[in-house]
């Protein structure tokens, strides 16, 4: 009896840890959230810089980080508030909504693969359905229309503006409860030498 | 009277050019203590030098600010030297920083390492810097001699 009290709160004192974190659950999270290091790469779907971090250096962090479970990564959004962006918000929505089916990989790739044609169209959402099934479709309009996802945005934004974000991408370095933004993604090199510079530590 | 202004006037040279020494010393010390990758991205972000040059510049201009501040307040060798390569160090950040404040750039200063934001403050804080330095630099040639700390 005294062994199964015993299991029972040690299974209570890890289930915290077990617990899947609220960017888990919405599907906007890489790797192991108990990772020394914590990424928050803050984007907007329409930003060209966001493109080209997500489609050539993303890659390596995963690579190099994430995978390695070194680093736990968290996707945000950050639409900029700006003419020229006037759907980056609308294509957070989507993404969010995607994310909530456990789609927000293949649609967030798909967004900043097509960014100029649903950038210029404002046609967002025909511009994932391609890789979505028609179900899948179905569930992000409805979800886009939720208020729970248009907050999970505004969350997202609220976040980026605490932490002082003044452009995008930028990637909130969280390590020994220390927070340091970093936006220079022109050489990888540099950054991952930051990276390892901070693991040394 | 004139002596006694002197006085003061030598004192004040002093006090300046150890709390100038001082800031150099800590300016060095912080980013030594941060992987050097930081401070070459904030350079980079100035958008003035090739990323090649700002990895250089980020791993050996923190050694020259400690080894400057701690002549400068020490005061006994190379205080003309030290004095004038602080003033002329600080001609170039104060032009960066104004350069990047007029052309509305929201970047980091890369100052004392950390994300303090170019502002008006920042602005203040090195142009009284420079002030502070040019008087130094000053006085250094015409004394040959400035009294120790």
């Amino acid at each position: 009896m005294n062994k199964l009290k015993a299991i029972a709160l040690v299974a209570v004192m890890l289930l915290p840890t077990m617990a899947a974190t609220p960017e888990q659950e919405k599907g906007k999270a890489m790797g192991n959230p108990a990772a020394p290091l914590l990424l928050e790469l803050y984007s907007d779907f329409m930003c060209p810089a966001c493109k080209h971090l997500h489609q050539v250096v993303l890659p390596s962090i995963v690579q190099d980080y994430v995978k390695s479970g070194k680093a736990y990564l968290v996707f945000r959004e950050f639409p900029l508030n700006i003419p020229a962006h006037k759907y980056s918000r609308q294509a957070a929505a989507v993404a969010v909504a995607a994310g909530r089916i456990g789609k927000y990989q293949v649609v967030s790739d798909t967004l900043f693969r097509d960014q100029a044609g649903w950038g210029d169209s404002g046609k967002v959402l025909e511009a994932v359905s391609p890789v979505l099934a028609p179900a899948e479709q179905k569930k992000i309009q409805a979800l886009m229309n939720d208020p729970t996802v248009l907050a999970d945005v505004q969350a997202d934004v609220d976040r980026g503006m605490v932490s002082r974000i003044n452009q995008t991408p930028t990637i909130i370095v969280t390590y020994k409860l220390r927070q340091q933004p970093w936006t220079q993604f022109q050489d990888y090199s540099l950054f991952r030498g930051y990276l390892d510079g901070l693991l040394k530590k | 009277m004139d002596s006694s202004k002197n006085r003061i006037l030598t004192i004040a040279v002093v006090v300046l050019r150890v709390l100038l020494g001082a800031v150099f010393v800590y300016a060095g010390y912080v980013k030594l203590i941060e992987p050097w990758q930081l401070f070459a991205a904030g350079i980079a972000d100035y958008d003035v030098v090739p990323i090649s040059v700002a990895k250089i510049v980020a791993q050996t201009l923190p050694w020259v600010e400690v080894l400057l501040g701690l002549l400068l307040i020490v005061g006994r060798w190379f205080l003309r030297t030290s004095s004038l390569s602080i003033s002329l160090l600080l001609v170039v950040f104060f032009s960066l920083i104004v350069r990047a404040f007029v052309g509305g750039k929201d970047i980091s200063c890369g100052c004392f390492g950390g994300t303090e934001t170019i502002s008006w403050k920042t602005l203040l804080r090195d142009g009284s810097m420079l002030l502070a330095s040019l008087l130094v630099t000053f006085y250094a040639f015409r004394n040959r001699r400035m009294p120790a700390a």
